[in-house]
């Protein structure tokens, strides 16, 4: 070993580096949080000094994942707060429709041309055959998230939903607060100022209510959504080297991983700011339990949806064009129509904007489609399911229906990331084809051979963190009863989880979370 | 709990996670032992920053003659039966290679041991049961990625990796080094003086795309990874044999082996 490297080793480890972002489940953040919480604990009752010490980190977590692009944030931290300050002052209604406007051109257009620049320069080059060269533009971490929190913000002011923060600084941390800052939750300013004005502190449940939840999301994340996706991965990258019953281990495997990566992400987002003192709302509520593809979207990404319906869904619903339909049905006497017809209106324009949101591409669009297509479907055949629910015999409100309903969710949300997986279309189809056409039979038991130790492995996790859930589903929070238990018995619990993650973990080196790409 | 703590919720916490990092920190400066055949991974904290003196090598600026023979040999034109052993990086290497040995005419069979490394293969000589069972005229073995933070690995490893070699006896055959993803404590020096001349390929110093694990190369980074290694051939082994280049991307071998970590 050299130990005349350690400067530059450490100088390394704390720059930005673009394969090594920093990310909650890595060694580094561990020891940058161990840092931070002694310092945090001496400064949390005097708000002002605990404001700049929590911006200057969070800052600094952004640099570490997006280098020099921390400070688009904190521009659009100060072109906001004045636009809301402005707002206050303004007392004109046109007026402050023209500063909200202001603002969210601002935050979209930004948005927009990180995500979508080349795209249209794709597609002027083809349409005039010129010779443009791509721009080389790196997405910076997390941009969309923050950009709906400004957008929610602004909005919330406007309505006079909330007040304005009171100074930029508050502001800055509520937008920059680093546990929710690259992947969500997307934290709204109406549940997140008041906590932050009543400087209330974390009690000893709490804190240790957060780091149980960051343990299991390290859990998720780390331990079980990295090893499924060694062999997913493979799968979706050559296709045509797997049989049909191996694609399907794939698909249903990445169903797996995306939930566990993507909700373990938001467990420890939840958990730190809780050590902190801070609530943020769930993401994930057993979206697997689903029984309609429309029941899975109010339990998956819960933030994203709830921020769709309040800042697009029920905006469109009380447009002009969806009042004069329900006036024209009322005429009518439609009463379906009068319902039905303003709210597939407002859910396409909600699933158009998601499909914009993930991106232009084939994939993610036909993804978009296929969702959106089934859930507006399920609302204007909602009557005819209502009336055959009605007339169908008891045994289709026996429980043996609900587990076929959620099974016939969960396929059809695997379908779906037949979509979102692939990185192009073609290898969606070639996945396609080895579930429909190649052969089941013999490669299952062939599979279930190989890799029955790999099975065990994931299953055991999975069953533990089913019957966790499932518990707290119905109402038993099993942090609450583990609370209960005697200290050391919790503390080696604690000591047991930790271990347990890296030495099957291991290296500090950490893939990406599945959702930092949005 | 007693007031006390109550009144500091942090302190506790705080030693929590701190006793716990400087154990798992102090823990990487030392090779863990294996439990039932499970090697717990290293938290690779000391070698992040203290890294051994030897730094990897750019991709272009390694001086392939001195891994290969400098002599172009003629490729041998017989269809073979070929034998490919190793660890993890064969879910990712295996497919491609069988689709060189599907354009060839060659029959590839497939021994992933997950997690393994030259001294469970050495220990076990399980390798000498697959040469007997499925008489392999070439082989080829990628190994080594498991072995990145051994101390003292010359010691610990050279008689498992000769063993192997003493296996193989006369087949010729290629080792596939470790896809270094850190700076390694010899695994590579030490292969390249205990193989014969012209049948190691040394990946340290390649650019590879990584899976999310950080670690293995993603699928289509590993085809790249076995078709330099399918250029490499003529040109540098001791024994280079027909490669066509394949119309697909990857196939599925003959047969695939499966070994879990822990079989002994």
């Amino acid at each position: 070993m050299d130990f005349t490297s350690l400067p530059d080793s450490l100088g390394h480890l704390l720059t930005y580096h673009r394969e090594a972002p920093l990310i909650f489940s890595s060694g580094l953040f561990w020891v940058l949080f161990v840092c931070f919480m002694p310092v945090y604990a001496l400064l949390r009752r005097r708000k002002w000094q605990m404001l700049v010490f929590v911006i200057a980190f969070s800052l600094y977590f952004y640099y570490k994942c997006s280098g020099w692009f921390f400070l688009l944030l904190v521009s659009t931290s100060v072109i906001d707060w004045f636009i809301s300050r402005a707002m206050v002052e303004i007392g004109s209604s046109a007026g402050r429709k023209w500063l909200v406007a202001l603002s969210v051109v601002i935050s979209l257009s930004v948005l927009g041309f990180f995500k979508y620049a080349n795209f249209f320069l794709w597609n002027w080059n083809a349409m005039v055959e010129g010779n443009f060269q791509p721009l080389t533009l790196i997405l910076p971490v997390g941009i969309s998230f923050y950009t709906f929190q400004s957008i929610s913000y602004i909005v919330d002011v406007y309505r006079r939903k909330i007040a304005p923060a009171e100074t930029w600084g508050e502001y800055l941390f509520f937008l920059s607060f680093f546990p929710a800052l690259v992947a969500g939750p997307i934290v709204r300013a109406e549940n997140f100022l008041p906590q932050l004005r009543e400087n209330r502190r974390a009690n000893h449940q709490e804190i240790y209510g957060g780091l149980w939840l960051i343990l299991a999301g390290v859990i998720k994340k780390a331990v079980i959504a990295d090893y499924i996706a060694q062999y997913n991965d493979l799968v979706f990258a050559s296709p045509t080297g797997y049989s049909g019953f191996e694609s399907l281990m794939g698909v249903i495997g990445y169903t797996m991983q995306i939930y566990c990566d993507f909700s373990g992400y938001s467990d420890m987002a939840i958990g730190l700011a809780l050590i902190m003192g801070f609530r943020l709302d769930i993401n994930f509520n057993l979206p697997y339990k689903s029984q309609s593809l429309t029941e899975f979207w109010r339990r998956w990404h819960i933030s994203l949806g709830l921020w769709f319906k309040n800042y697009v869904f029920y905006p469109v619903q009380r447009t002009k064009l969806c009042d004069n339909i329900r006036k024209a049905m009322k005429k009518k006497k439609n009463r379906y129509g009068m319902n039905v017809f303003p709210t597939a209106i407002s859910l396409t324009a909600v699933w158009t904007l998601i499909g914009l949101w993930h991106g232009f591409d084939w994939n993610y669009l036909c993804y978009d489609w296929f969702c959106g297509l089934i859930i507006i479907s399920a609302e204007l055949l909602k009557p005819v399911y209502d009336k055959v629910n009605r007339s169908a015999p008891k045994i289709f409100a026996s429980g043996w229906m609900d587990m076929l309903r959620t099974l016939r969710t969960f396929l059809l949300v695997s379908f779906s990331f037949l979509f979102f997986r692939p990185d192009t279309m073609e290898v969606t189809i070639r996945m396609m084809r080895n579930l429909f056409a190649k052969p089941y039979v013999y490669q299952a038991a062939e599979f279930i051979y190989w890799h029955v130790y790999d099975l065990f492995l994931i299953a055991v996790p999975l069953l533990i963190l089913g019957v966790v859930d499932g518990m707290k589903y119905k109402g038993i929070d099993v942090y609450e009863r583990f609370h209960r238990f005697p200290a050391v018995v919790r503390y080696a619990v604690y000591v047991g989880g930790i271990l347990l993650i890296y030495i099957t973990k291991g290296d500090m080196s950490s893939g990406g979370f599945a959702y930092y790409v949005f | 709990m007693p007031e006390k703590n109550k009144k500091r919720p942090y302190t506790l916490l705080w030693i929590l996670l701190a006793v716990a990092l400087v154990a798992v920190f102090a823990v990487s400066f030392f090779d863990l032992p294996s439990i039932f055949g499970y090697t717990p991974k290293s938290s690779g904290m000391a070698q992040a920053l203290f890294p051994t003196k030897e730094q990897p090598v750019a991709a272009d600026t390694i001086p392939l003659d001195s891994i290969g023979v400098p002599t172009r040999m003629e490729p041998d034109t017989a269809s073979h039966t070929i034998l490919f052993i190793g660890d993890s990086m064969l879910d990712g290497l295996s497919p491609r290679l069988a689709a060189y040995a599907d354009a060839s005419g060659h029959k590839l069979y497939s021994v992933v041991w997950y997690s393994s490394s030259t001294e469970i293969w050495g220990k076990s000589h399980r390798l000498t049961d697959y040469i007997k069972k499925l008489s392999p005229s070439y082989i080829f073995i990628c190994l080594g990625a498991n072995e990145l933070y051994v101390k003292d690995i010359e010691d610990k490893r050279t008689p498992f990796i000769r063993e192997m070699i003493a296996e193989i006896d006369t087949i010729p055959y290629v080792w596939i080094g470790p896809p270094n993803w850190t700076t390694d404590t010899g695994i590579n020096k030490m292969i390249a003086e205990n193989t014969a001349d012209g049948c190691y390929f040394k990946s340290d110093g390649m650019t590879f795309e990584r899976r999310s694990d950080g670690a293995h190369p993603t699928a289509k980074s590993a085809i790249e990874w076995m078709d330099s290694v399918v250029r490499w051939m003529p040109e540098h082994s001791s024994h280079p044999i027909r490669m066509n280049m394949p119309e697909n991307t990857t196939a599925r071998p003959a047969q695939i082996f499966i070994h879990q970590p822990g079989e002994n």
